[in-house]
């Protein structure tokens, strides 16, 4: 088998990767593991083809490096002295969705050239659909299942055609809330032909709109929810899963929240950190970008009605 | 006139801002009298007086005559020659605001790790024989203070220093390794580092010993014997240990003994008070794995905290196996989950199918996913991206 070339694989390194985020990290301490293991795995394919004599340290290195040193012309090169070739500050990366803390799920970063793709999809603000844990009987201070529960309640009258009615009466909320800033009439032609043109975006990046909201599972206490939404936050989720606690009379907080897709990017492309080796980012960067160039409506959008 | 000044001026203010400032700014260049807007407002007459005596003028030709006379009026209300230092001023301003030179006093071009000895490897026979020695200069430039030290060396003044290591059965690229992780080893005295080696031999320490202990920490012959020996009787005291024990102690982890007192302490804190662990089994755990004292206090806590309150694992099996100390908890409670998804949870031995906590923690996630869990690596990925 060849060796590969470290520096064509450093060539092929331009586009979007899919990544997995656990939760209970932030999403820049993953952009940096995310580079120093690429840098890594780069820079062992870069020793494998020229110097691998240097790699476990026997007794026969140190003559190899007496020899490489009494032999080599410019000592510039060596790699003792130049060290690894590819540098952490050489390899940009940026993310195209931010993640809180306590999310998982579809996390997707453009790496080198892709930081423009990356860019474009932020600003496109793409769907994206969430899995939210929650649980009914306890309010905790901060929404979310670490923090101290401040609240206790009864549960058990919650029925499954309850908690039914009152999401879809907020999803039309949302969706009624988006033709009234439109400006058009929920009866007429207009609306019609806006509605077949697919979901209608708010202008601004800061005003998160829910577009389908629906119980996956309802047992005991606990509960699964569906969100397809646009400029979602954090909070706002944890916010809304309080809400609805609360409009059911009784409370309920959250005990996880997952991203399961972005646009047409879900978690079945989404790569595990264990796997971020060289030839692994690789292979999904090419997955990746192959679905970017099917869908370009990721990148940009062409109706004016959608923006 | 029909409109009051006030009212255009009004008007012009909320409707065309753009004209306000353009207006303003031709008074800077026309009438040289004027200075800043403060020393104005300080000689008793406002903005608006000013703007006013502006836009008359503009507006109707009727009051060309009063604004004439205020022209005349104003000048003689300042000093001419501050009103031409004035003009200077912002003369100079707008040239620099308009010129394309910028201040880059502040900004230096970006060095990469290991350029610095790289320009002088060629022409040092120094640096070379350090080179020869395997000395790792893209990793001794990470700290700067080296850079300065090693490159105002010569061959002859550590010489003997690198002697002594040899000396002392370190192999060459070994040697090579402790100049690289603590390069102010040369800078000690040689007789200074033969007192220290001296002391560990007084300790009864053998030639292996003393090999491996500066081989592992190369910090080691930088510290006094003062230091080292109260290092090593702190932990004699703290745990009870006996002279055979200390020299294990300080051979199978020889950073433990010149780590950081402060940050030991608090790990003791941890096991001690927190964990609540006999001073007996204390010396079980420093003794079979000394490594976990170099950890994170908070790191050792959440761990601990998750092998004893959810996995419901006795202390006395904490102690005989302190290796699972040393895992993190993500990495536990990720594969603590996926036996309990498939009903594998037994860390009893005396009962079937028990899983021992060592192989539990140790061995990769395919190793782990096949023998331990007996299931395949896609299923445990698969639940990986579910948590």
């Amino acid at each position: 088998m060849v060796a590969p070339n470290s520096s064509a694989l450093w060539n092929a390194l331009k586009g979007i990767v899919c990544v997995y985020k656990p939760p209970e990290t932030s999403v820049r301490k993953l952009r940096t593991q995310l580079i120093l293991k690429i840098c890594a795995s780069l820079n062992e394919a870069d020793e494998n083809q020229f110097y691998r004599p240097f790699k476990p340290y026997t007794s026969s290195t140190t003559e190899l490096i007496q020899k490489s040193v009494d032999r080599s012309i410019d000592l510039k090169e060596h790699p003792l002295v130049y060290g690894p070739k590819f540098d952490e500050l050489d390899l940009p990366v940026s993310w195209s969705n931010y993640l809180g803390w306590n999310t998982s799920g579809v996390l997707l970063f453009g790496l080198r050239s892709g930081t423009q793709f990356a860019k474009y999809i932020r600003e496109n603000r793409s769907t994206r659909a969430y899995r939210i844990k929650g649980v009914f009987g306890q309010a905790t201070d901060n929404g979310f299942k670490n923090g101290k529960v401040i609240e206790r309640s009864t549960w058990r009258h919650i029925k499954h055609f309850q908690f039914d009615r009152i999401l879809s009466s907020m999803q039309a909320a949302h969706q009624k809330k988006m033709f009234e800033m439109c400006g058009v009439d929920m009866q007429s032609q207009l609306a019609y032909e806006l509605a077949a043109q697919g979901p209608i975006r708010p202008v601004n990046s800061k005003i998160p709109i829910v577009y389908g909201i629906k119980c996956v599972e309802y047992e005991g206490p606990g509960f699964t929810l569906e969100i397809q939404c646009i400029n979602e936050y954090e909070s706002y989720l944890v916010e809304l899963i309080q809400e609805i606690g609360i409009r059911l009379h009784s409370t309920a907080h959250c005990t996880g929240i997952k991203c399961i897709r972005h646009s047409y990017f879900t978690l079945d492309h989404a790569l595990l950190s264990k796997h971020w080796d060289i030839n692994n980012v690789l292979k999904n960067l090419n997955m990746c970008n192959s679905i970017l160039e099917e869908n370009e409506h990721v990148l940009k959008q062409k109706s004016i009605a959608l923006r | 006139m029909g409109l009051s000044t006030d009212y255009v001026l009004c008007f012009l203010q909320k409707m065309f801002p753009s004209i306000l400032k353009q207006l303003i700014r031709n008074r800077t260049v026309i009438k040289q009298s004027y200075s800043s807007f403060k020393d104005v407002s300080t000689n008793g007459t406002s903005i608006t007086q000013i703007l006013k005596n502006e836009i008359i003028p503009l507006n109707t030709d009727e009051n060309k005559k009063l604004a004439n006379d205020t022209e005349e009026k104003l000048p003689t209300t300042k000093d001419p020659g501050e009103a031409s230092v004035e003009l200077s001023e912002t003369d100079r301003v707008r040239a620099l605001n308009q010129s394309t030179v910028r201040d880059y006093s502040g900004v230096y071009p970006y060095i990469r790790q290991g350029s610095i000895f790289a320009s002088s490897i060629n022409d040092s026979d120094f640096l070379k024989e350090l080179l020869k020695l395997g000395v790792n200069f893209y990793k001794l430039e990470k700290n700067l203070e080296s850079i300065p030290f090693i490159q105002g060396l010569r061959f002859e003044d550590v010489k003997d220093h690198i002697i002594l290591l040899k000396e002392l059965g370190l192999e060459t690229h070994a040697i090579g390794n402790v100049i690289t992780n603590n390069p102010f080893i040369l800078k000690e005295d040689l007789e200074d580092l033969n007192v220290r080696v001296n002391y560990l031999q007084y300790k009864k320490f053998t030639n292996a010993m003393i090999a491996r202990i500066i081989e592992k920490n190369p910090n080691w012959l930088s510290q006094s014997t003062q230091e080292i020996d109260n290092k090593l009787g702190f932990f004699q005291s703290n745990f009870n240990l006996s002279g055979d024990e200390v020299r294990l102690l300080a051979v199978s982890c020889p950073r433990l003994v010149t780590w950081e007192l402060e940050k030991v302490k608090l790990n003791i804190f941890v096991l001690k008070e927190e964990m609540g662990l006999l001073p007996e089994e204390m010396k079980k755990v420093i003794l079979k794995k000394p490594k976990i004292f170099l950890n994170g206090q908070h790191r050792l806590l959440k761990t601990f905290d998750y092998l004893h309150n959810t996995m419901k694992i006795a202390i006395e099996t904490i102690v005989e196996t302190p290796e699972i100390l040393t895992c993190r908890q993500t990495r536990l409670m990720q594969r603590h989950m996926f036996l309990e998804k498939l009903g594998r949870v037994q860390y009893n031995p005396k009962k079937p199918n028990y899983v021992a906590l060592t192989t539990l923690v140790s061995g990769t996630d395919s190793h782990f996913a096949t023998e331990v869990a007996k299931s395949s690596v896609a299923a445990y990925n698969e639940f990986l991206k579910s948590l």
